[in-house]
């Protein structure tokens, strides 16, 4: 049995940043079912917010992100995730971040979506990668524990609290316990459960399910946010800072269409009011070879491409055979952030005791019903260093019980892997893993019914049924995918299942959840969150208050 | 299209290569070839992967003797992407039947132990990088450190490395001296070297670096600069940290 004070779940930047504060007064087991630098923090491109210039203020970054959430982001948790930005900044600098610089050496700042100031922070546009690095390195520097390709199958839990969890290490196939003082879950965002996405393919909602089924509450999981601009085809992110340096979303005759849906912030408005727009253009068959619009740069010139820009344009020339110095980037909107997630207070404690949660696996909420651009890597070393601290200070308490239970989930989970493997069963889990993609690209997009949605989501229970008889052929121990990726496909539907019931029951449209069928934002039926939890098995659905503030919930235009 | 794929001997058996025959769909590349071949064709087939967007540097390995992200590696442009030009050492010439104008041949990164088919153990990779002192020491100075636009340039051009193990892999010297740090943990070193918050720590960083299979190993072969997906040039990193130990009398 693996003993440590506090376990972290994953290791990107939350995780990490967890992990570095833990560390301080703790003994901290990171683990993650891949190597912590090829986490997806990495693939995070344009920027971090944070007010650094005395002409900005934490109430305008406030007020823009409150605004940006159409009014569902919780107020006091806003102002924690504002007003702590230019200390995490510092920090990062500190830890030896190469932000991008002013003429004079300052960390410089680009303008953003949805933000009256331009106050986001970058490293050209390759800032996660920067930021995931520095972190690392600074974890490695503290000698952290990290247990990486281990993949947890199991949380433990005794009577209100969580002792421990039990996970499956892909190199030998080994089924191990941990026990802890506290989990923090930082496993990340559940984006691929659609075809189109901008996600790393590991990001398959791992967390939610462990949380969910150890009986804690989850929050808002049918908010989920289409990037406008994702490379056609394979949907590789294209980031909101080509608009931020000027790159301008024209359609097939060459118009900028943003004029008609924000006629000031243009194509930087909000995510969610751009992708609308790009698809709506693309319905009316105004789209480019009726599926694309283009995002233009070749009036930006060859230098500041070239400096500020330099990994987009990698990308186009690598899987697109386009130059962006020269021609227009074709770009259609894709999954690309989970603003839901497991339901944690300002402290990053779950519903249960001892759970911690934060980055994009957990929802506090500080992105409402749309998150901001330059917002999620700010919440992920914000959140990330209070769950840290949280988890330390739980840890300290002492063993919640005497019995931890964890051996017996072991053996359980033995058996359930071992039932697994080497069948032959009804279907093909690919084929599976496809449908369940198709579903929800097509029933749970930008656009929203409730016809389509309920049979969409009749389909993806049959799904679940079919799954539970299917199997993996394979039988080896030693890096058997097929059974992370069978287990990763049971989380997938596990987490489909609450986006459906979730949007199905908010009959109005608010931020990146929109219903034809209630075009409507409801403030009297709708201002609230969606809390989801098991019982018996069953997935139940109820309401919380979202905590307003000095912000008054307006109309929301821009 | 037919891809030619090492694969690791079962309970004991002799590796060999498997043959599959994948209809590329258009835009594919080479990582989705090997989902394809997982999803469909033989569950068994281990890789590892995660982005699928050559940022994340898991999917490193040996394409038609050439070093390449698969997920970076259009399977359209197969046979037209300007060749890497990588110096000759044995796993880059070993013997096998295949038949370059009709297969696809795809096989371990080389230089370190291979686990399972396609994965290798990065371990000594690894160590090798944290060998370096791969960190700031966060020594909170009283106020910001300015660094002009150009230093910070400078910098990146060396921290734009994934980790993804293509330059080890690469590497004459890397093997026949499993001890050599290697060019990724040398260009690390440079970035740390020359970052001006730590500036104190410069002696005790290059002292790190001069030992024999440190700077001094390297024979500039210039494979690490051709195989990189990053540009990061580790070989020109380790050029410059060679003459700092020079000019310090270091080595």
């Amino acid at each position: 049995m693996i003993e440590h004070d506090v376990l972290v779940v994953g290791g990107g930047l939350a995780g990490l940043r967890a992990s570095l504060e833990a560390l301080k007064t703790c003994d901290v087991g990171l683990l993650s079912k891949v190597h912590p630098v090829r986490s997806h923090s990495c693939a995070a491109q344009g920027g971090i917010n944070a007010v650094l210039s005395e002409t900005d203020s934490v109430d305008a970054h406030s007020f823009d992100t409150v605004k940006g959430s159409d009014y569902l982001a919780d107020q006091d948790s806003v102002e924690i995730l504002c007003g702590e930005a230019p200390d995490r900044i510092r920090e990062l600098d500190r830890f030896g971040v190469l932000f991008s610089r002013t003429a004079e050496g300052a960390i410089a700042q680009r303008p953003f979506g949805g933000a009256g100031f331009p106050r986001t922070c970058y490293a050209a546009d390759r800032t996660g990668h920067h930021l995931l690095n520095a972190l690392h390195e600074q974890c490695i520097r503290e000698g952290l524990k990290i247990y990486d390709e281990w993949f947890v199958l199991r949380l433990v839990r005794m009577g209100t609290s969580v002792t421990g969890l039990v996970a499956y290490h892909v190199p030998t196939g080994e089924i191990a316990g941990f026990r802890a003082g506290a989990v923090i879950l930082a496993t990340g965002g559940y984006g691929r459960i659609y075809r189109k996405s901008t996600n790393s393919v590991i990001n398959t909602g791992d967390g939610a399910v462990l949380a969910l089924d150890a009986g804690a509450e989850l929050k808002d999981m049918e908010f989920v946010q289409f990037h406008p601009t994702t490379l056609l085809g394979n949907n590789i992110l294209i980031t909101e800072g080509a608009r931020g340096e000027g790159g301008t979303l024209v359609n097939k005759d060459g118009d900028r269409f943003m004029a008609k849906y924000a006629k000031e912030a243009m194509e930087l408005a909000p995510r969610d009011i751009v992708a609308r727009a790009i698809q709506t253009e693309i319905n009316n068959g105004l789209g480019i070879d009726g599926d694309h619009v283009n995002l233009v740069l070749t009036h930006l010139g060859e230098e500041l491409i070239k400096t500020k820009l330099p990994g987009i344009r990698q990308i186009a020339m690598d899987f697109a055979g386009i130059d962006p110095i020269e021609e227009p980037i074709p770009v259609e909107p894709g999954q690309h952030y989970s603003m839901g997630g497991i339901a944690v207070g300002n402290d990053c404690r779950s519903s249960l005791d001892r759970l911690l949660s934060a980055g994009e696996a957990s929802c506090v909420s500080v992105h409402g019903a749309n998150r901001l651009g330059g917002n999620s890597l700010l919440e992920t070393v914000v959140f990330g260093k209070i769950a840290g601290a949280s988890a330390a200070a739980d840890a300290k308490q002492g063993r919640a019980e005497a019995e931890d239970g964890v051996e017996q989930v072991v053996r359980k989970e033995r058996a359930r892997v071992d039932e697994l493997v080497g069948g032959r069963g009804t279907d093909v889990v690919a084929d599976i893993r496809m449908e369940l993609k198709d579903i929800m690209t097509s029933r749970f997009q930008l656009f929203r019914n409730a016809e389509d949605m309920r049979i969409g989501q009749e389909m993806i229970d049959s799904l679940r049924g079919r799954l539970a008889t299917s199997r993996v052929s394979e039988a080896s121990r030693d890096f058997n995918y097929g059974v992370t990726r069978y287990l990763e496909l049971q989380n997938m539907v596990a987490v489909a299942r609450t986006v459906a019931a979730g949007a199905i029951a908010r009959e109005e449209s608010r931020g990146s959840h929109f219903r034809t069928d209630f075009p409507k934002r409801d403030d009297a039926r709708f201002l609230r969150h969606t809390v989801f939890r098991l019982s018996d098995g069953r997935l139940q659905l109820s309401y919380a208050a979202v905590r307003l503030g000095k912000f008054p919930v307006r109309e929301r235009t821009y | 299209m037919r891809f030619k794929v090492w694969r690791s001997g079962k309970e004991g058996a002799a590796a060999r290569y498997e043959t599959y025959e994948v209809e590329p769909r258009r835009g594919m590349n080479v990582l989705e070839v090997l989902f394809e071949i997982q999803d469909h064709k033989d569950d068994s087939l281990a890789f590892r992967y995660s982005c699928r967007g050559a940022v994340c540097g898991s999917c490193a390995m040996m394409i038609n003797r050439e070093i390449r992200l698969a997920c970076r590696t259009q399977v359209h442009m197969i046979g037209k992407y300007r060749p890497m030009g990588l110096k000759p050492f044995p796993p880059l010439v070993r013997q096998v039947d295949w038949d370059p104008s009709r297969e696809v041949l795809i096989e371990p990164l080389p230089n370190l132990p291979i686990l399972k088919d396609l994965v290798v153990d990065m371990a000594r990779f690894y160590e090798h990088h944290r060998a370096v002192k791969p960190y700031l020491e966060d020594k909170e100075p009283e106020r910001p450190v300015l660094i002009s636009p150009q230093v910070s340039e400078k910098l990146d051009k060396w921290a734009n490395c994934i980790l993804c193990g293509a330059c080890y892999g690469a590497c004459p010297v890397c093997y026949k001296n499993q001890r050599y740090v290697g060019p990724a943990a040398l260009a690390w070193s440079l970035r740390f070297v020359d970052d001006p918050r730590s500036s104190a720590e410069t002696l005790e960083r290059l002292s790190l670096v001069k030992h024999p299979d440190g700077v001094p190993a390297c024979e500039w072969y210039y494979n690490c600069v051709r195989a990189c997906p990053k540009s990061v040039a580790p070989a020109a990193a380790i050029r410059i940290l060679k003459n700092k130990l020079i000019e310090l009398k270091l080595i």
